[in-house]
Formats: structure tokens, C-alpha cells, sequence
């Protein structure tokens, strides 16, 4: 356990001293106003079009806002988030690979498996408290300009975007331990991402892919049902299960 | 007891074959020196034993502990010191080694007095900037700490003192000479004057095998040929020395050689006397590492 908490901390020290945990707090944080920002202005924009489109003859009726708007917002923009978090993130290993850091450590005796799991951990971590950051500000935003209330499944919404990232740390994290190269890893969860959005168009089988999860609108205005997202859920799930188990074997019998 | 011992050993990367069994015993206490050219198999051989690599066949035994491949539980017997030694560049040296010891399960207290010692040791202690500010000698220096870090039996350095400046390298041998109280060193190196000056056994790595092997004092003795060497002021007079001893062989512009199998040095010497050759020198060769690896190489 004291192994595992050393390692933990070491990546944490990382993380904060090469400057990612900053910049991906920054990060989160704007984007969480960025999307009741964007609600908020629109009205305005529009006015702002309709002085000059009333001068040729459209008339452009103004359009009531609500939290909705700034939740659409939200899911849309979290698409940034999510490539800025892969894109920054995705060398935790390869790193480590490249520069031969871990071959000291490892022959210190230090296990293999914990190595994959300080790692998970901070991947996961660092998503979570990003994401919940993110709507959380969201959310605070469009409580005092609008109304929550009239948001259908928010929670459940947000908790299906929440897998999709984790999903996506999941993949990072095998494809690290399949591939030496940063390169390696960002294509194989950029690959994997495009197949299950390509997969999707067929319609048969478009309600058990984990991209089905960052449909976070249809839920919002009540176009779809929790239980529509259900066996998708539970696929991600396994799959995260079967990406960190696999990790783990991968990685102990990997040559270094 | 062989503190290492490698039983014919083979490795082959694609078609190239890198180790060819090879047959290897580090006695307890020594400093073993392990020569062989570039890309002759040494970190190969090393990252074998410290069961980073997978071997082909043959058997590796550490402190008397079977190696196996990715869990590789002799390592705790092991310190390593690779080439270039990587540390994580955003750590102090201090920081480091109290994670090193952390991994390792020092406890606490341990763990700070082991890193104030080695830092003294290492002539690190003052340092206060990040790794990512250091020298090569330095990095090369806390290399060594980190190694020595959880008392190893067994420390094995890569070349370590290949890409240093003079200065560095004295540093680092003296310190490898300072620890082989607490514990074996196995080092790399195609560096003959480091050898001759902290070693006590040596191995010479060619084709993916150590065929001369042993004490370095034994090894020079074995290949003691009472050989001499004269060297001429000129080369007019080494033609006269060539006319008289066709069979001695010239090694340099003005220099022969010759054994005393082929003729007494006594009947050179009265040549030199009768024909008042002229001489800037004479004298018996000492087998010197270069030769023997020389000729280890060339066979």
C-alpha cells in the first residue's frame, strides 16, 4: 500500500509541478462558463443581427433562453475538454517508456501492477474532479441566470458523459501498455473513438456503443429515456473492466 | 559462493544473435570488470539479469535466487546504474531517493537517514535545484546513490563512467572502489585504464560469449611470454637488428618485439654491443589489457 501511495504521490507532483494540473483546471473551468456564456449571449447576437437583416426586410423574433440552452452548450463544448484532457494526458506512460524512468524503479523491485494503478488512478481522478468541476460551474451559472428545474435527467446525463471519459482513460491506459510511442496511444483512442462513431450509423446496433453516452441532449429535453443508454452503459462498463485487466497483464510481461 | 552466475545464456534479437551462451561467475566482494567492444552484449547481458529482458535459454542465478523474466524478485538483492541514468526531472535529488525508498519499503526514519547519507556519500547533499538542472557526473553521481540506496548485494553499473570528463570519472571510480566494502560491483565498460585501476576480476565479452574470464592478476600472469621489446633512435638502425633477428617482429616506426622462444636476449644484446647500436630502449613487456583484449577480439 505505501508502494502504491508513493507512486500516487509521485505522479501528483508531476502533474502539479509540469504545470497539467493547472492547465487543465483552467481548462475545465472555462468551459464550464463557456456554455451558459454562450446561452446568455445569444439573445443578444441575435439582436444585434436583427437591426441589420430588419434594413433588408427579415424579421428576426427573439427567442426565451433557458437553462436548456446552456446544458446543449455544455455537451457540445465538453468535446474540447475531453480531446485537451486526451491530448495532455496521453503520454503518462510512454513518457515514462521514452525517457527510462521506470526501468530504475522497477528494478528496485517495485511490482509492476502498481505502476498501472497509481497511474489508473490519478487518470481517473484527474478526469473526474475536471468533469464535475466543469458542470459543476455549469450548473451554479445556470441556476442563477435560469431555472434548473425544467432540465430533464441532468444527473443521469451527466453521469453517461462522465463514463464516456472514463472510457476513454481506460483505452488510454491499454493502448499505453500495447504501444511504446505517444503517437501509438493517441491513435489507438482516436481509432477506437471513430469506430464507435462510424458503428453507430447503423442503427441496429447504435444503442449499445459507449459514443451513444455523449448524447447527453437527447436526455436533457426528455427525447429519450434513461433506459435507452442502459446497455450501453453496462458495455462500457465491462469494457473498462476488461481494458484495466488487460493492462495489467500487458504491462507485466512488456519488455522495457 | 558466486554472489552472480549466468549458465549458458542466449539471446537473439531478430536474426541478430547477441548472446551466444554465455557462461559467466562474479565471486562475492570483488569489483568485476566486464569488457567487450560496442554492441558486444554487456547491457544485453545486464538487462537479463535484472530480468527487463527475456532470455532465450540458460539460467541466471543471483545471491543464489533463480531470475525470472517481468516479476523479477532478485532485483531486491540488486543495485543498477544504467548508461544514462533517468530520473524524474521534476524531483529534487532529495525527493528522489526518499521515493526510491518508498518503493523499496524503507521505513520512515530509515529511509531519511539512508538519503542524507548517500547524498553525502555522493557529494549531493547540498544540492537543492531539480534533477532536470543536472550534470551528466552529477545525474551519474545520484545514479549511484539510488543504487546503493536498500544495501544491494549486488551492483551492477552500466557503463558508468563512458560519457564523463576526466574529473567525473575519478569521481565516479573512487566511489565504486569506496563501496566494494558493502557489496559486489559488476561493471560495464570498453574503458581499459578504469579496469586496470579498481578491478579484481575481469570477463571478456566477444561474440556473445566471455571466454577468458578470472582474477586480473591471474589473467595477466597466464599470459605473461617474456616478451621484450627494443626500440631504435633511428630506423637505419632497427634494418641492422632486422638483418641480424629476422624473426623479430616490428611493432612501431622504430620499435621490435620478440619472445624469448624465438632467441636469448642475451645474443641480442651482444649484437647491440658488437655492432654499438644505439638504443632508446629495452625492455620485458608486461601483458597489458589492451593486448589481452586485443587478442581476445582478434580470435
Amino acid at each position: 500500500m505505501k508502494t502504491l501511495f508513493a507512486l500516487i504521490r509521485k505522479e501528483l507532483l508531476e502533474q502539479l509541478r509540469s504545470g497539467r494540473l493547472l492547465i487543465l483546471g483552467i481548462l475545465f473551468v472555462l468551459l464550464g462558463i463557456l456554455g451558459p456564456a454562450t446561452a446568455k449571449l445569444t439573445p443578444w447576437i441575435y439582436e444585434m443581427l436583427a437591426d441589420s437583416m430588419a434594413e433588408s426586410g427579415m424579421t428576426i423574433t427573439p427567442v426565451p433562453v433557458t437553462a436548456l440552452d446552456a446544458w446543449v452548450q455544455f455537451f457540445k463544448n465538453l468535446l474540447i475538454g475531453i480531446i485537451a484532457f486526451v491530448l495532455l494526458e496521453s503520454g503518462i506512460f510512454t513518457r515514462e517508456y521514452q525517457s527510462g524512468t521506470l526501468v530504475l524503479s522497477l528494478t528496485k523491485g517495485l511490482e509492476r501492477h502498481k505502476v498501472v494503478i497509481a497511474k489508473a488512478v490519478i487518470l481517473v481522478t484527474l478526469w473526474t474532479l475536471g468533469y464535475w468541476l466543469c458542470a459543476g460551474v455549469t450548473y451554479g451559472y445556470a441556476a442563477y441566470y435560469w431555472d434548473n428545474s425544467v432540465v430533464k435527467n441532468l444527473l443521469f446525463s451527466l453521469f453517461c458523459s462522465w463514463m464516456f471519459g472514463l472510457w476513454l482513460v481506460a483505452l488510454m491506459i491499454l493502448f499505453s501498455t500495447l504501444s511504446t510511442s505517444n503517437t501509438g496511444v493517441l491513435a489507438g483512442v482516436g481509432g477506437a473513438v471513430i469506430l464507435s462513431y462510424l458503428l453507430a450509423m447503423l442503427p441496429k446496433i447504435s444503442e449499445y456503443l459507449p459514443t451513444l453516452l455523449t448524447d447527453g441532449t437527447s436526455l436533457i429535453y426528455g427525447s429519450a429515456e434513461p433506459s435507452a443508454y442502459t446497455a450501453s452503459l453496462i458495455i462500457v462498463a465491462a469494457m473498462i473492466s476488461a481494458c484495466f485487466a488487460a493492462s495489467i497483464a500487458i504491462f507485466n510481461r512488456k519488455q522495457l | 559462493m558466486d554472489m552472480l552466475r549466468i549458465t549458458g545464456l542466449r539471446k537473439r534479437f531478430g536474426s541478430k544473435e547477441v548472446l551466444n551462451g554465455l557462461n559467466l561467475a562474479v565471486p562475492e566482494h570483488c569489483v568485476f570488470g566486464f569488457i567487450g567492444k560496442n554492441g558486444a552484449g554487456k547491457t544485453t547481458t545486464m538487462k537479463l539479469i535484472l530480468g527487463l529482458l527475456k532470455a532465450d535459454t540458460g539460467e541466471i542465478t543471483v545471491n543464489g535466487e533463480k531470475v525470472a523474466y517481468g516479476q523479477t524478485a532478485t532485483n531486491r538483492f540488486i543495485g543498477y546504474l544504467p548508461d544514462v541514468p533517468e530520473f524524474y526531472p521534476f524531483m529534487t535529488a532529495q525527493e528522489y531517493l526518499h521515493f526510491c525508498g518508498d518503493i523499496t519499503g524503507l521505513n520512515k526514519a530509515e529511509n531519511e537517514k539512508r538519503g542524507r547519507e548517500l547524498l553525502e556519500l555522493v557529494g549531493l547533499s547540498g544540492e537543492k535545484h531539480c534533477i532536470r538542472g543536472f550534470s551528466r557526473g552529477m545525474k551519474q553521481r545520484l545514479g549511484i546513490a539510488q543504487a546503493l540506496l536498500n544495501h544491494p548485494k549486488l551492483l551492477i553499473c552500466d557503463e558508468p563512467t563512458s560519457a564523463l570528463d576526466p574529473v567525473g570519472r575519478k569521481e565516479i571510480l573512487e566511489l565504486l572502489l569506496a563501496v566494494r566494502e558493502q557489496t559486489t560491483v559488476l561493471f560495464s565498460t570498453h574503458i581499459l585504464s578504469d579496469v586496470e585501476r579498481i578491478c579484481t576480476d575481469v570477463a571478456f565479452l566477444d561474440h556473445g560469449a566471455a571466454d577468458l574470464q578470472g582474477k586480473l592478476s591471474d589473467i595477466k600472469t597466464q599470459y605473461r611470454r617474456d616478451e621484450y621489446i627494443v626500440e631504435t633512435e633511428n630506423e637505419a638502425d632497427l634494418l641492422l637488428l632486422r638483418e641480424a633477428f629476422p624473426w623479430m617482429k616490428q611493432t612501431g616506426r622504430n620499435q621490435l618485439s620478440f619472445s624469448e622462444k624465438d632467441g636469448g636476449m642475451f645474443e641480442v644484446m651482444r649484437c647491440v654491443a658488437d655492432k654499438q647500436i644505439p638504443l632508446l630502449k629495452i625492455e620485458r613487456a608486461e601483458p597489458t589489457l589492451e593486448s589481452l583484449f586485443m587478442e581476445v577480439v582478434e580470435k
